[in-house]
């Protein structure tokens, strides 16, 4: 598989996601923290399916933004709300802020692409970066989540990130398909 | 009573100058008992239409919860009914991998459901998140075949006015398979006995035939395009491609035989022996119809 740069900038995320557990454990987010990683990560994908709505014009790569947006807003209002039960705020950590940044960036890059160059970039974005939000959910969010409810709660938006991520593969292999 | 009473109201205003209205009395009483006996035998096709296709109860729930179907594996019979219930905070699908069938979107606090008619598993995933995978399997009626399966499926005697293409082709096909049999057999003994009238009968029928006829393919195609899935593949595309092709022949029998018809002449050869294979067809076309409902 040829290694795009986006998928390299995800990687490197994901290599700093994943640092909290094998860096110290001084280091490993706590609940807050955690909370507003995941935000970020919802937030960032919700931003890029609408970016794409507005740019595509590939009747696949709509219902995957679409479905990227109604998931995640899905999956936001859960946090949120649990969030909120538990009496956690969310908090800033290097983590949240190095997403927000590499998604700026992203988001930049994918402006200034068209047809099908777009649709080809998102969707192999998209597929890194679920990969990137789900091996730092098992590696490291997972794994230092102090409250059973929020542990919980990561554990059942696995299968949706796996879900998600297959489906950019999907989309991914059928654009280059064509 | 309605008879008697329709009988002597008819019979009160007969006239000794009219012969035709003194035989009005006797003509009339045959007709109501024809349509009597025609509403009889309608409603008994209906009855055993319904019979044949019960609405299935829904008896068996997946549950769609965190991104999994619950159970993986749902067991049914064939002819159940299985419902999917999302209870899940996201919006799902349930979609065949063989792509036989597609829910479309099921919202959260949705739901939807499915009738399996053909023995076999049919394995199915999410189309949004293609990691969601799960099967039904059909179980096949058992030795004891149709009536067992009816039995279980919960057949009543109620009436109900048939509206769904499962009910409606059951009854037009009544009509097609018993007109033109009928018509050539009539044309037979017209030509056994030298007798018009069986020549005239003979040409009705095969008009009403062909007149019937597209509504029966109507109804089946209907049926076939809203759940031809869940029929066995091979068996439904023979049987309703020889099906249009009847609508096809039964046209050009009608125009034929209209041709003699209008001749006052008594049918060829030709004609009768085209007829036969078309009877033929037809035999063979019912066997599908009954192997598809009833299984072999």
């Amino acid at each position: 598989m040829k290694l795009s740069k986006s998928y390299l900038s995800v990687l490197t995320s994901a290599v700093l996601l994943g640092a909290g557990a094998v860096g110290a454990h001084a280091q490993a987010p706590t609940d807050p923290q955690i909370a507003e990683i995941v935000q970020t990560a919802n937030q960032i994908d919700i931003n890029q399916a609408k970016l794409a709505l507005k740019k595509t014009s590939n009747p696949q790569v709509k219902e995957f933004a679409n479905q990227m947006i109604s998931d995640h807003t899905s999956l936001e209002k859960s946090v949120n709300d649990l969030a909120k039960k538990l009496g956690v705020t969310p908090e800033d950590s290097a983590t949240s802020l190095q997403l927000k940044q590499q998604a700026t960036e992203e988001s930049k890059k994918l402006a200034n692409l068209h047809g099908a160059a777009f649709d080809k970039e998102y969707a192999a974005h998209e597929a890194a970066f679920h990969q990137a939000v789900l091996d730092a959910a098992k590696n490291t969010l997972i794994p230092n989540a102090k409250n059973g409810e929020l542990k919980s709660a990561l554990e059942g938006a696995a299968p949706l990130l796996q879900g998600h991520l297959e489906h950019a593969q999907q989309l991914e292999q059928s654009l280059s398909g064509k | 009573m309605v008879v008697k009473e329709v009988t002597k109201k008819v019979g009160d205003h007969c006239t000794p100058r009219s012969r035709v209205l003194l035989i009005g009395p006797l003509q009339l009483q045959m007709r109501i008992y024809i349509l009597t006996a025609v509403a009889a035998f309608f409603s008994a096709v209906c009855v055993r239409a319904q019979e044949a296709n019960p609405a299935s109860a829904t008896n068996h729930t997946v549950i769609i919860k965190q991104v999994h179907f619950n159970p993986p594996q749902m067991v049914v019979k064939a002819g159940e009914t299985v419902e999917w219930r999302n209870e899940d905070i996201f919006s799902h699908t349930v979609t065949a991998d063989d792509g036989s069938f597609d829910s479309g979107l099921i919202d959260p606090g949705s739901s939807w459901q499915r009738t399996f008619k053909q023995a076999g598993t049919v394995g199915y995933h999410c189309r949004p998140h293609p990691n969601m995978r799960a099967a039904v399997v059909i179980q096949g009626t058992n030795e004891r075949g149709a009536a067992s399966n009816l039995a279980s499926r919960g057949a009543t005697l109620k009436w109900s006015l048939p509206t769904k293409p499962e009910e409606l082709h059951p009854i037009f096909v009544n009509f097609t398979a018993a007109l033109l049999p009928l018509s050539l057999f009539s044309d037979i003994l017209g030509r056994i006995f030298r007798r018009q009238s069986f020549h005239h009968a003979a040409w009705w029928m095969v008009l009403y035939a062909a007149v019937i006829t597209p509504f029966t393919a109507a109804a089946g195609w209907w049926w076939r395009l809203t759940e031809g899935s869940a029929l066995p593949a091979k068996l439904i595309t023979v049987h309703q491609w020889l099906g249009t092709t009847a609508v096809a022949l039964f046209v050009v029998l009608a125009i034929w035989r209209w041709s003699t018809h209008k001749r006052a002449a008594s049918p060829s050869l030709a004609y009768l022996t085209f007829a036969l294979i078309v009877v033929l067809a037809l035999v063979y076309q019912g066997t599908l119809g009954g192997r598809m409902v009833f299984g072999k």
